[in-house]
């Protein structure tokens, strides 16, 4: 297949662990996926599931313990993020971005919206003039829906929704190809999410952007993802096209999860598919499959060997019987 | 409609101010609804629409700041009317209402509980007021409460501190301690939010059950279109202090009739359905409370606007079909607006 | 009736464009300018702030405003109280003027007894010549704000036990009491922002080491410590070097608690969000610490450098007041406190306490801005 050209993220064997008191937590094990140009790759899972980790592992925000990054940068080279050292980085930096979720502490309240947006090329382009740099804060701001004449306020002027906006225009000035939205809509009201996910789409298909979409919201993600993953305790359990994953879920944790998503329609009522006891402490995950002792098609095999992510029918599955289990996911025809 | 029982609290047009210096706020702008013994009333609307003071206000808990005008009958126990708003809200009335009669659910059960005190202590605090002064006998109920709720090995979990617990089962711990006297009526301000989706389904099926057996009203706070779906008769919409429409959960799903309604519902992509290219959305942001202009509280950012009509005078709150009512001109002539 | 409504929607107009610009000003505001909007809402700062105002104006033209010098006695007016000022001489209005004063013994007790000569009037004048000085450093000159006619004395606050005049003698020690600490806290200010930021910063052994030695200083018994460094200044110094040592001495300990802050903010605000969007941007270590973490905490750092400033006042007055600052013929606050010894002084001539009011009302006043500006340090939340 010519797919294989498009690639331009491979995430390959990531993890991260976190030691504190002697203890250690595995934030992230053993994750890949890769990620074509121009696509949109939704990261779900509850809280504590290493969502946030593996973002950030991505865009080197903190250091991954083990595994590689391999990113196609638009010089044509790959390079692989993790083993950069800061020189080289600084270079590659400028194409992987990303927006945060809290648009309050996400932005300096000291500092203009023009120096904020502008900061990135400053950085990376001391010598640029003022006036070339100003227009092109202009450009992009335009291009994000903000009113370019309350450029010189600071951020304490504006909602919510348009401190996103901000904050996209930041990651986006320098031109990236990648763009990691930790939780990009969570924190905004229904109304204004959905202007922001507009936004964002657009920006896509104008700017030709790759995005990585983390999120707790199974709607957002289904909404704007082409691929999704979902994490458990860590692990990649589920990868594959968003439809398919949503009406036919391959994992007994995906179904589960998707049989708990509120509807917003009293007359799709779904059988909730109910999860016992709670997420494991990562400090302590239990043998085996970290989810069987929650998991209602458990066998003893689940108990002893943990289930490494497999090919089946190009979706990825971590679960020893997802060829035999019959599960249930939305149906598409009926709605 | 069914009105076999005489509702267990009657709001009628509440408003509450705030004076700050930029002028008036009001929060809170002729809010009316009533619910019956059983009965779920969702009170659904963003940030800022007022909807947490409507129920600060229902409990007498508003800070002091606030003013708040307009009537809030309660039926206790004794059957009879009591207004709250009456009430001091220091005073003896109002402590035995609150509590036992009326009881909250908060967004946040970490901070909702005291880190200092058990879990069993700060739910036994209330059955001890409330109920029994006697230690084994309030214990005992205390501890049927944390089973029904859900809480495993209770007896060893009441004697456990609030950072023991997870999210989830603080929750259910919070519950516990709300609907411990057995309360006639529960106000859980957004109870799922900080909670994840498996959790969340949890809880919701929880509430329901626990309603069922226990026969109190819900007053169900919270932004999220989908749980209110799943929880609630009666959703009430607001925006800015109003509300802008009100009817059963069914008609106002299938057929929402204000177009701040609808733009809600079509921002919120349904979960397993084909996906539009683009969400509806629109466009603006909610205005502060503060001055408003005359006119419909949307009016900026309504597609369908009527200049010369919807900014001179609010629409008041009017039937559409049935029980079904919406805020806005567009819905009297007939329907044309759907 | 078409005009009068045009009219209103005039007006209308107008004060809602006037809204909006006021609106417009807030969103154009920057952290300072939204502090100083807040701490001018703060009614006791803004008094504070004029009460300092006035201190700092007086002592920085001490000489001026004192009618006598720091060296200036007069053996006949020892242990004399405040001189009256009289404005009727014999039934007549004639402007304040004060009488001179002629020493007499009691026979009996000893004490010593003053009585005014009413034969002549000594009118009290203002931009008079006296004693000439150092006009801050700039030229000589003899003009003082007030002073007697025909050598008569004015001494507002009354004499010490050398016949110097206490009013001057207080202008002339706030240009120490009051200076010192500003010294002082830019000695603590300078070690406690580069100890506690890259305590803050590196962390890890770094920061564990500084938070130890903090823990040692802060335990330390402050008064056996400045005898002990005071005892290492030598004594053939000159007073400026003294001063200098003081101001060392006294910074060397206050710096902990402003390390202690800074590191606390810095580290909170390492991880805001803000930050790693300039990390991912490329903004070198060094500028997001200048750009983004510093002036994060700097409202923070004056709020802590205000609430300092009376330690330090405090800490000078007892320190001159023990003996162990600033000597004779220089003088401070505390020198002066420190005549207020004993009990028969205070007893006998209760003026000598007059210096405390000084001190009190100027930490105070510190301590009501340090609040003020506490409230409105954070405009943001």
């Amino acid at each position: 297949m010519n797919e294989n050209q498009d690639v331009i993220l491979q995430v390959k064997n990531i993890s991260k662990r976190f030691v504190s008191k002697g203890v250690c937590v595995r934030a992230v094990t053993n994750v890949s996926f890769d990620v074509c140009k121009g696509e949109t790759i939704g990261i779900v899972g509850e809280s504590g599931c290493g969502k946030t980790t593996l973002g950030r592992c991505i865009v080197r925000a903190i250091e991954a313990n083990e595994g590689q990054v391999l990113y196609r940068a638009k010089d044509g080279q790959t390079y692989d993020l993790l083993k950069l050292d800061k020189r080289e980085m600084r270079k590659v930096r400028k194409e992987i971005q990303m927006i945060f979720q809290d648009p309050y502490s996400s932005l300096d309240p000291r500092m203009t919206v023009i120096d904020i947006i502008a900061e990135p090329i400053k950085a990376n382009f001391p010598k640029m003039p003022k006036k070339e740099r100003e227009q092109m804060v202009m450009d992009i701001a335009a291009k994000v829906g903000l009113n370019t004449t309350y450029l010189k306020r600071y951020p304490h002027a504006f909602s919510g929704g348009q401190r996103q906006r901000i904050g996209t225009a930041r990651a986006l000035i320098l031109k990236p190809q990648v763009i990691v939205c930790d939780e990009a809509v969570s924190a905004l009201d229904v109304s204004i999410q959905a202007q922001i996910i507009n936004l964002l789409k657009e920006l896509q298909r104008e700017m030709e952007l790759t995005y990585i979409f983390i999120s707790h919201d199974l709607s957002v993600v289904e909404h704007i993802s082409d691929k999704v993953g979902v994490m458990y305790l860590g692990q990649l359990v589920e990868f594959a096209e968003t439809e398919a994953l949503f009406s036919k879920p391959m994992h007994p944790y995906t179904e589960a999860l998707l049989s708990a998503v509120p509807v917003a329609d009293p007359d799709v009522q779904m059988q909730r598919i109910p999860l016992e006891g709670e997420i494991p402490n990562p400090a302590n995950p239990p043998s085996g499959c970290y989810f069987h002792e929650r998991c209602r098609y458990c066998q003893q095999r689940c108990v002893e060997e943990q289930p490494s992510l497999r090919q089946i029918n190009g979706r990825q599955v971590a679960c020893h019987f997802a060829e035999e289990l019959d599960l249930r996911g939305f149906d598409y025809e009926k709605a | 409609m069914d009105k076999r029982q005489a509702p267990i609290i009657q709001v009628k047009d509440l408003h509450v101010d705030i004076k700050v210096d930029e002028g008036m706020l009001t929060p809170v702008r002729g809010v009316s609804f009533d619910i019956h013994p059983g009965e779920t009333l969702g009170l659904v609307g963003e940030s800022g629409c007022g909807k947490s003071l409507t129920s600060k206000a229902i409990l007498a808990i508003n800070e002091k700041k606030c003013s708040v005008q307009g009537q809030i009958l309660f039926r206790d126990d004794k059957d009879q009317e009591i207004d709250i708003l009456q009430l001091n809200p220091r005073g003896k009335e109002i402590m035995d209402i609150r509590g036992r009669q009326i009881s909250m659910i908060f967004q946040e059960p970490m901070v909702a509980f005291s880190p200092m005190y058990t879990i069993g202590n700060q739910i036994n605090e209330c059955t001890r007021l409330h109920i029994t002064k006697d230690k084994q006998r309030s214990k005992q109920i205390s501890l049927e409460m944390m089973k029904k709720v859900g809480i495993a090995n209770a007896e060893k979990r009441y004697d456990q501190y609030p950072h023991e617990f997870s999210g989830g089962m603080l929750q259910r711990a919070l519950i516990a301690m709300a609907l411990v006297c057995k309360p006639r009526l529960l106000i859980a301000d957004e109870p799922t939010t900080a909670l994840d989706v498996t959790i969340q389904a949890q809880i919701l099926e929880l509430m329901k059950s626990l309603q069922k057996e226990l026969g109190m009203a819900i007053l169900f706070i919270t932004h999220d279109l989908g749980t209110v779906a799943k929880m609630c008769d009666k959703v009430a919409v607001m925006y800015l202090g109003r509300i802008v429409e009100y009817g059963d959960a069914r008609d106002i799903y299938k057929d929402p009739w204000h177009p701040y309604t609808r733009g809600l519902m079509g921002s919120v992509h349904k979960i397993g359905t084909r996906k539009l290219d683009k969400l509806f959305s629109i466009d603006g942001t909610v205005p502060l409370a503060l001055n408003l202009k005359p006119g419909c509280g949307f009016y900026d950012r309504c597609q369908e606007h009527q200049p010369g009509l919807c900014d001179l005078r609010e629409p008041e709150l009017a039937p559409v079909q049935g029980s079904h009512c919406a805020a806005c001109y567009r819905c009297r002539k007939g329907g044309e607006g759907a | 009736m078409n005009a009068l409504q045009e009219k209103k929607q005039l007006r209308q107009q107008r004060k809602a464009e006037k809204a909006r610009q006021k609106e417009e000003r807030y969103y154009l505001a920057s952290q300072w300018t939204l502090m100083a909007r807040k701490l001018s809402q703060h009614k006791l700062a803004r008094v504070s702030l004029v009460i300092l105002g006035i201190f700092y104006f007086v002592a920085l033209f001490g000489d001026f405003f004192a009618p006598y010098s720091l060296t200036a006695y007069d053996p006949s007016y020892k242990d004399v109280g405040p001189t009256k000022i009289h404005l009727y001489h014999e039934g007549e209005y004639i402007g304040p003027f004060v009488y001179k004063l002629t020493m007499q013994r009691d026979p009996e007790t000893y004490k010593k007894i003053f009585t005014e000569d009413t034969s002549e009037p000594c009118k009290i004048q203002f931009f008079v010549q006296g004693e000439e000085y150092n006009f801050l450093g700039l030229f000589k000159t003899g003009l003082h704000l007030f002073g007697a006619e025909n050598d008569a004395k004015v001494m507002l606050f009354g004499s010490d036990s050398m016949g110097r005049d206490m009013f001057s003698r207080i202008i002339l020690g706030s240009q120490i009491s009051l200076t010192i600490p500003f010294a002082g806290t830019f000695i603590s200010f300078i070690l406690g922002l580069l100890i506690g930021s890259a305590s803050g910063y590196f962390g890890g052994k770094l920061d564990a080491i500084v938070q130890r030695i903090i823990e040692v200083l802060n335990s330390l018994p402050s008064i056996p410590l400045w005898m002990a460094l005071s005892a290492a200044i030598p004594p053939e110094v000159t007073v400026v070097q003294k001063y200098l040592l003081i101001t060392v001495i006294l910074s060397l300990i206050g710096w902990t608690g402003l390390a202690r802050v800074v590191r606390g903010k810095f580290m909170s605000l390492k991880n805001e969000d803000f930050v790693m969007a300039a990390k991912l941007a490329g903004v070198t270590d060094f500028k997001i610490i200048m750009k983004h973490l510093v002036p994060g905490f700097m409202s923070y750092l004056i709020v802590n450098l205000t609430l300092g400033i009376p330690g330090m006042i405090i800490g000078e007055t007892s320190m001159s007041f023990l003996g162990l600052g600033i000597q004779s013929p220089a003088t401070s606050w505390g020198v002066l406190l420190k005549d207020a010894q004993n009990i028969s002084n205070i007893a006998n001539y209760p003026w000598r306490l007059i210096p405390l009011i000084f001190v009190v009302i100027a930490v105070l006043a510190f301590n009501f801005l340090g609040d003020g500006i506490r409230d409105a340090a954070d405009p943001y939340k």
